[in-house]
């Protein structure tokens, strides 16, 4: 112990930069596109904390996920690894999958603790439950944990509230499972939950947990995935009817609201100037529910494929005092948030093969990017396939494409399911810069400049694919509806009698 | 910063402020306006509006100083009405913008076209004049080229730039280059003395415009006299063009000037003007706003289009990607600096806006479509309010196409372009094919119109069914005012019926001092087709 913290005041001091380590929070909004907030040019959102970190903080203009959907996109922002690595392919993670993220994986949560972090996770998991709840956070390096472990719209949703007074939710959801559950730690307080208490109940447990942090003089790293804006939308009283955009739009001003609690308890608390703030989404918008999905804003498509809509983020890193406010154009992941985190830390990387760079010099330095490349696997990676498209500084091959149910119902016709797979050799490149909405696909005849370009491209990808070893897929290990979270396990008959 | 910035401040601070703001645009009496109206540039093209490519560092740091309007509209998505329409105050059927050769198209002025503004209409600079100030014009005109048309003849007290549209070159035996005017006489023409080089699209222009820009501010300030100018720079118009500094010179390609080239010079230039209004220290009296006359040309992509973000379609279309414009109001010590208005506005209100800046009462004896805006601007309005309820009229040609009232917008005709000129490969609306809205017939739906919640669906995409209780209700708040405004509305005698080849830039004014006269043909006026 003694000698970890030596080597930590070491490491502090070779850094020079920071009087104490950093506190961390890791806001990560579910479902929500590249054009969904103000500060992205959505015409009637309302996140007036959201525009704040935007406008004291850096801005990331061309930030990737690295998966269309949710359960892989989650896996490589808490382990610098994509998601092929740890196995979370393909699709997403259902309430009673056997498998989930593998406990030999470390998370940022388990990079940090060794440096004597307080860690918190809060919202959406979904990177498994399974059997005892072994892949829960608690067991994944975070200290507390309270929230849903999957997405909220896998229970049936007919009969829950979503605004008030008594608004229902908007559709189905999943029927003949589980109705979802609110779980502290790993111990189910609710089922199912209830939406319109549910943002306070997130937001008093973030405060509580930074005040407390602050004031055990512990630094902390708090990891909020919200629920907001993934279908079913839902807002508690403080935030229904508040924005121009209706569901959605409330349903978003609910999360800013939250973020504006988390900067006002920072502020009170006096760590503000000693946190840095990291703020992106999961994966693309889901067009196919039409006004109630988000908004790619002018990329291409969006949540499922890997078009620029599917995987382009918003994202914004705050630190009043090291983060100079502007806007960035480098390129930048996901998978950098580890890396970053753990060097601000002064922390020991995993010793596996890490997907992220650092950026802390992009952060604090406003340098470059170490990153130079990003690669888009589809919801379904496979050795057989292998990656869908590659980003080489900005330009963008595309060797694959195809649309996605979640990209329904939009006037593009390549972005619904009817768009099927369709093999590109040599691949569609695009140049990001002069057209972001990929409409224009570049002619490689009479281009020689291209062709070299392109030569370089195969070798990037070459080399990438060289270097990934796929792991056992943990989706594919199936589900069991005895894993499914019931608060009254021994009652009958299931899945409906599980209501507390 | 460039950014869409909410400050969420306490109430009553907003009342303090609110107080001090309004008295201070009380005691000045001469505030000198300058309106920079872009050409084709789209609402999305903007860095604060969402544009992540490079280009507009100065325009985001005048949305971060000033007042960013998002729901800020023209008043036709073709150039000439829509400038028309900014400098009478007043809507194209209203001020003769407009043609009755066809239904419901989109007309303007190229040099064929017989007509111009007419001496009837009261232009901005005119009424400004009553309290002394001198106005001048940079760059596009577009209110006709025949010499009763030009500027000086309508108020302006200087020009440099041109009538038309900067298409060309052309043989002088059948069609005249475009000329470039200072003040009454042309000094040269368009691809002649003012080089556009199209295979490169490297012109010196823009550079000009902003030096004329820059002069004329400097010159009033110094003679401390009030000004309006009007700085209407078209590099964005396709064949889009920039200057050598502005572009990058690939070694295997050569130079190819792209649009955001042309974008960035556009942005430095503003980001020059409003240095040159605080190194002269005459940014506290000094309006400025940013706009541009319609939606990006997506037809021109992609080398020469810009982008219209999360909305339908472009110029020529009435859809919102035709008509909602990028804009930005400056004025420090006046407008709440990192602010977000969402209140519904458009070109003609700058009319009003201006007036009530110099103090000018607004002409009494027309009708005028502009509101005064300075309530908006200088008080500090609480976001989440819904914008005051004034409705915009969506127009094209004749045809009045749309309505929009609060957040919905009602369709009474929808119309793309003409299947005959689609398959001809002109898509207005590339990639964004709404069925039953994106249509290539005119479409007529007054019985039964398509209306979009444009909070919920900036975009256009998902009507909202006829069968729901939100419709009736809609259309309820709806067909009133658009009764209103038809039964009231008496529509200016066409100017954009007629096209003649004799009238074309064949012997300008000045023409004889330069030896550039040409001989046109005899007249033989015809009507002029509009496809749009």
């Amino acid at each position: 112990m003694m000698h970890r913290t030596v080597l930590a005041l070491v490491n502090i001091f070779i850094c020079g930069c920071f009087a104490s380590p950093p506190n961390f929070i890791l806001l990560f909004a579910d479902d929500l596109g590249f054009g969904d907030l103000g500060c992205y040019g959505h015409p009637t959102s309302l996140t007036p904390n959201l525009n704040r970190l935007a406008s004291g903080g850096l801005r990331f203009t061309d930030f990737y996920c690295t998966s269309p959907v949710c359960s892989p996109s989650r896996a490589s922002l808490l382990t610098g690894r994509y998601q092929t690595r740890s196995g979370i392919y393909p699709g997403v993670l259902y309430p009673g999958s056997i498998g989930g993220l593998p406990l030999n994986e470390t998370t940022i949560a388990e990079v940090l603790k060794p440096m004597g972090y307080a860690t918190a996770a809060v919202g959406k998991w979904h990177l498994g439950v399974g059997p005892k709840g072994m892949y829960l956070p608690t067991n994944q390096g975070f200290d507390q944990y309270l929230g849903i472990p999957y997405s909220h719209d896998m229970g049936p949703c007919r009969n829950l509230t979503c605004f008030p007074p008594d608004i229902k939710c908007f559709g189905l959801c999943d029927v003949g499972v589980v109705t979802v559950p609110l779980m502290h730690n790993d111990v189910i307080k609710q089922q199912p939950v209830n939406f319109l208490d549910l943002e306070r109940a997130y937001s008093d447990f973030s405060t509580n947990f930074i005040t407390t942090s602050v004031k055990k003089k512990q630094p902390f790293f708090l990891y909020y995935p919200s629920h907001h804006t993934h279908y079913p939308q839902y807002a508690g009283p403080g935030a229904a009817g508040r924005s121009l955009r209706g569901p959605f739009g409330d349903s978003l001003f609910e999360f800013d609201t939250t973020v504006g609690n988390l900067l006002a308890t920072l502020e009170q608390t006096g760590v503000i100037n000693n946190t840095l703030i990291f703020f992106t989404s999961d994966n693309g918008p889901e067009l196919m529910r039409m006004s109630r999905g988000g908004n790619s804003g002018l990329l291409k498509c969006g949540k499922g494929t890997t078009y620029e809509g599917g995987m382009r983020e918003p994202a914004i890193a705050f630190w009043p005092g090291t983060i100079k406010p502007g806007v960035t154009h480098e390129l930048a992941s996901t998978l950098d948030i580890l890396p970053t985190f753990a060097k601000l830390a002064g922390a020991t990387l995993p010793r596996v093969q890490l997907d992220g760079v650092d950026l802390t010099g992009l952060l604090v330095n406003r340098g470059k990017s170490q990153r130079e490349e990003m690669i888009f696997y589809p919801t379904d990676p496979s050795e057989m396939y292998g990656l869908f498209a590659l980003r080489l500084g900005k330009y963008k091959a595309h060797f694959y494409t195809r649309g996605a149910t979640h990209s329904g119902t939009t006037p593009d016709k390549d972005c619904p399911v009817f768009a099927v797979l369709k093999a590109h050799d040599p691949p569609l490149i695009f140049d990001l810069e002069a057209d972001p909405s990929e409409n224009y696909p570049l002619p490689l005849v009479g281009r020689p400049d291209l062709q070299k370009l392109l030569d370089r491209i195969m070798k990037v990808k070459a080399q990438f694919e060289a270097s990934m070893v796929f792991g056992e897929s943990q989706i594919n290990k199936g589900t069991s509806p005895e894993l499914e979270p019931c608060c009254n396990p021994s009652c009958s008959p299931k899945p409906s009698c599980c209501h507390c | 910063i460039a950014m869409y910035v909410l400050f969420l401040q306490t109430f009553t601070l907003f009342c303090i402020i609110r107080c001090c703001w309004t008295e201070k645009a009380a005691n000045v009496s001469s505030t000198n306006i300058i309106v920079m109206l872009m050409d084709d540039m789209g609402w999305g093209d903007l860095g604060v509006f969402g544009q992540p490519s490079k280009e507009t560092p100065n325009l985001d740091t005048m949305a971060a100083q000033g007042m960013l309007l998002p729901n800020f509209y023209t008043a036709n998505p073709l150039c000439s009405p829509s400038r028309a329409a900014l400098l009478t105050g007043r809507l194209p059927i209203r001020n003769g913008f407009y043609t009755t050769n066809g239904h419901a198209r989109n007309a303007y002025t190229p040099q064929e076209i017989v007509g111009g503004i007419s001496h009837d209409e009261i232009l901005l600079p005119q009424m400004l004049k009553k309290k002394g100030y001198i106005s001048k014009i940079v760059g596009k005109w577009h209110l006709g080229h025949r010499k009763q048309y030009l500027p000086l003849e309508h108020g302006f007290d200087e020009w440099f730039g041109a009538p038309n549209c900067h298409f060309g070159p052309y043989n002088s035996s059948w069609r005249p280059n475009i000329p470039v005017y200072n003040n009454s006489e042309m000094i040269g023409r368009y691809y002649e003395e003012f080089e556009i080089n199209r295979k490169t699209g490297e012109s010196n222009l823009t550079q000009i415009y902003l030096k004329e820009g820059l002069d004329f501010i400097s010159r009033q300030a110094e003679a401390q006299r009030p000004f309006f100018l009007y700085w209407a720079a078209d590099a964005t118009h396709s064949p889009v063009y920039a200057s050598k500094l502005f572009y990058l010179t690939d070694s295997t390609l050569g130079c190819v000037i792209l649009y955001g080239d042309a974008v960035m010079e556009l942005d430095d230039s503003v980001g020059q003007i409003l240095l040159k209004l605080q190194s002269l220290g005459i940014q506290e009296n000094t309006f400025v706003f940013f706009t541009s006359d319609n939606g990006a040309a997506l037809m021109s992509g992609p080398e020469e289009s810009g982008s219209n973000g999360p909305f339908l379609c472009g110029k020529e279309t009435t859809f919102e990607g035709g008509m909602r414009e990028p804009a930005i109001a400056w004025w420090p010590g006046h407008i709440p600096q990192g602010t977000v208005s969402f209140q519904l506005a458009n070109v003609m209100d700058l009319f009003s806006t201006s007036l009530a800046l110099a103090g000018v009462s607004p002409p009494d004896d027309r009708a005028l479509d502009g509101l005064d805006l300075t309530p908006v601007l200088l008080a500090h309005a609480p976001q989440n309010t819904s914008p005051a309820d004034r409705p915009i009229f969506y127009y094209r040609g004749n045809e009045l196409m749309a309505v929009r009232i609060g957040p919905y917008k009602a369709h009474y005709w929808t119309w793309s372009n003409s299947w005959e000129e689609f398959k001809k490969g002109i898509n207005f609306c590339p990639g964004q094919e709404v069925l039953g809205v994106t249509t290539h017939n005119q479409t007529e739906h007054t019985l039964e119109p398509i209306i979009f919640h444009l909070g919920r669906d900036p975009g256009e995409k998902y009507p909202i069914s006829v069968l729901t209780r939100e419709y009736q209700d809609v259309l309820s708040r709806i067909s009133p005012v658009v009764e209103k405004h038809k039964q009231s509305l008496v529509p200016g005698i066409p100017q954009l019926n007629m096209c003649d080849l004799a009238v074309m830039n064949w012997a300008p004014a000045g023409c004889e001092k330069l030896g550039k006269c040409l001989k046109g043909p005899k007249s033989e006026p015809w009507k002029c087709d509009w496809p749009h």
